[in-house]
């Protein structure tokens, strides 16, 4: 009897630190908690071959990471099996080449806006590429200068002009992609880099968008103001690491002093000892 | 007698250490709970009224942040945080629809700052504006 009430009573323990977990992977992951619900993905995921694929290739993807869902993009009811693809329900379905940038700029309006004025997007539907010559589609990965590259280009005009655009933009891509994972390493030990996070966003937004008009000489021109603003990312990173430094140097003053009051605490109690 | 010294040495010793101590413990503590100096960053911003024309919105510098200032209506005006608030982006104003728009991932914010669309979680946090002759003093 006792011991089933000690094994209640263990169950019962073990329960709220249960709930806790679960409650917080809950709440870490709404994202992907989401996306796993449609039914887009329920029916597509469990298929072979074509029909299964881009699910398969969706979740390696940015947009998988981020939430972002078959319907964000190709519309429909994801919570309706039989409407899942209906019209009626706003469903798009693949759109035609010309079609595309239209479709990834529902969401990428600035970098739309850009492409669209450019030499790239004015050969819309005349052999140019759009979103998904370069990106891909459902396997999309987090934009960066390495999408810059002989293989892809080369399969519509010579590299050259790639080349220099690319050379343009590595060195401040290099700082943004940086400054990311400083911001990123302030986050892990508690800092909050909310702000900054945000405005470097921003930044790399309105720099990636710059590059969407393949014209080296407007990336030239900007990229000295793009460098600028860095600058004061980074100075405020610097402050907060050199912040960091002195409370590790106080922290050790005061372990320091700590350890000396015990020694001379000891040294005063033997004192009376011996007195005794 | 040569015992008591050494023990006042070691006591007086122990108190300065302990006095130290204390004050590195509390100097953080005291930084922390002193009121910061909130004009540091900037005050009110005064711009003047005819700036910004009816229907028109007008960006500026609030406290080291971008912000933006509109008159929705004849001598309606509001004011807000320019930062959408979705993942940081800078909002533009889109006279033709009278509402904000992220050109980051197409978030869309009314005219008093409501999410319309897209993914922010959150209003455009407001600023207050007040009148004052020819002026709109924000802040």
């Amino acid at each position: 009897m006792t011991g089933t009430g000690e094994a209640q009573c263990t169950t019962w323990r073990c329960l709220p630190p249960i709930f806790f977990l679960v409650a917080l992977i809950a709440w870490v992951s709404p994202a992907a908690a989401q996306t796993e619900e449609t039914v887009c993905i329920q029916c597509h995921g469990s298929q072979p071959g074509q029909l299964g694929a881009p699910v398969r290739e969706w979740r390696t993807s940015i947009h998988a990471a981020n939430g972002i869902s078959c319907h964000n993009c190709h519309g429909g009811d994801p919570t309706d099996v039989a409407m899942a693809m209906s019209p009626e329900r706003g469903f798009l379905g693949v759109p035609d080449e010309k079609s595309i940038p239209g479709f990834c700029g529902r969401c990428h309006v600035g970098v739309k806006e850009d492409y669209l004025a450019s030499a790239h997007g004015r050969a819309l539907g005349k052999g140019g590429p759009q979103c998904v010559t370069c990106h891909g589609n459902h396997a999309v990965q987090k934009a960066s200068p390495d999408l810059i590259n002989p293989k892809d280009c080369s399969r519509c005009h010579d590299y050259g002009r790639a080349e220099e655009i690319k050379s343009a933009v590595l060195e401040t891509d290099r700082r943004i992609t940086e400054l990311e994972r400083q911001l990123l390493s302030l986050r892990h030990i508690g800092i909050a880099t909310a702000e900054m996070d945000g405005e470097l966003f921003a930044l790399r937004n309105r720099f990636h968008r710059l590059f969407h008009s393949v014209d080296v000489e407007k990336v030239r021109s900007q990229t000295a103001g793009f460098q600028t603003e860095l600058g004061k990312i980074s100075g405020r990173i610097a402050e907060i690491e050199s912040k960091l430094n002195r409370r590790k140097l106080w922290g050790g003053a005061m372990v320091a002093l700590l350890v000396g009051c015990g020694i001379l605490s000891l040294l005063i109690y033997r004192s009376y000892r011996k007195e005794i | 007698m040569q015992r008591s010294s050494r023990r006042k040495f070691l006591a007086s010793l122990l108190g300065t250490l302990g006095a130290a101590a204390v004050g590195i413990a509390t100097y953080p503590v005291f930084k922390y709970l002193a009121p910061s100096r909130s004009d540091e960053r900037g005050g009110k911003v005064t711009i003047p009224r005819a700036q910004v024309g009816v229907g028109q919105a007008r960006f500026f510098q609030f406290q080291g942040h971008p912000a933006v200032v509109l008159q929705r209506g004849p001598g309606v005006f509001a004011a807000f945080s320019a930062i959408c608030t979705h993942l940081g982006c800078i909002v533009k104003w889109v006279p033709e629809k009278g509402e904000f728009l992220c050109p980051c991932h197409a978030g869309r914010f009314s005219s008093d700052g409501k999410v319309l669309g897209g993914p922010p979680p959150k209003p455009l946090p407001s600023i207050p504006v007040a009148i004052s002759g020819e002026n709109l003093l924000i802040g």
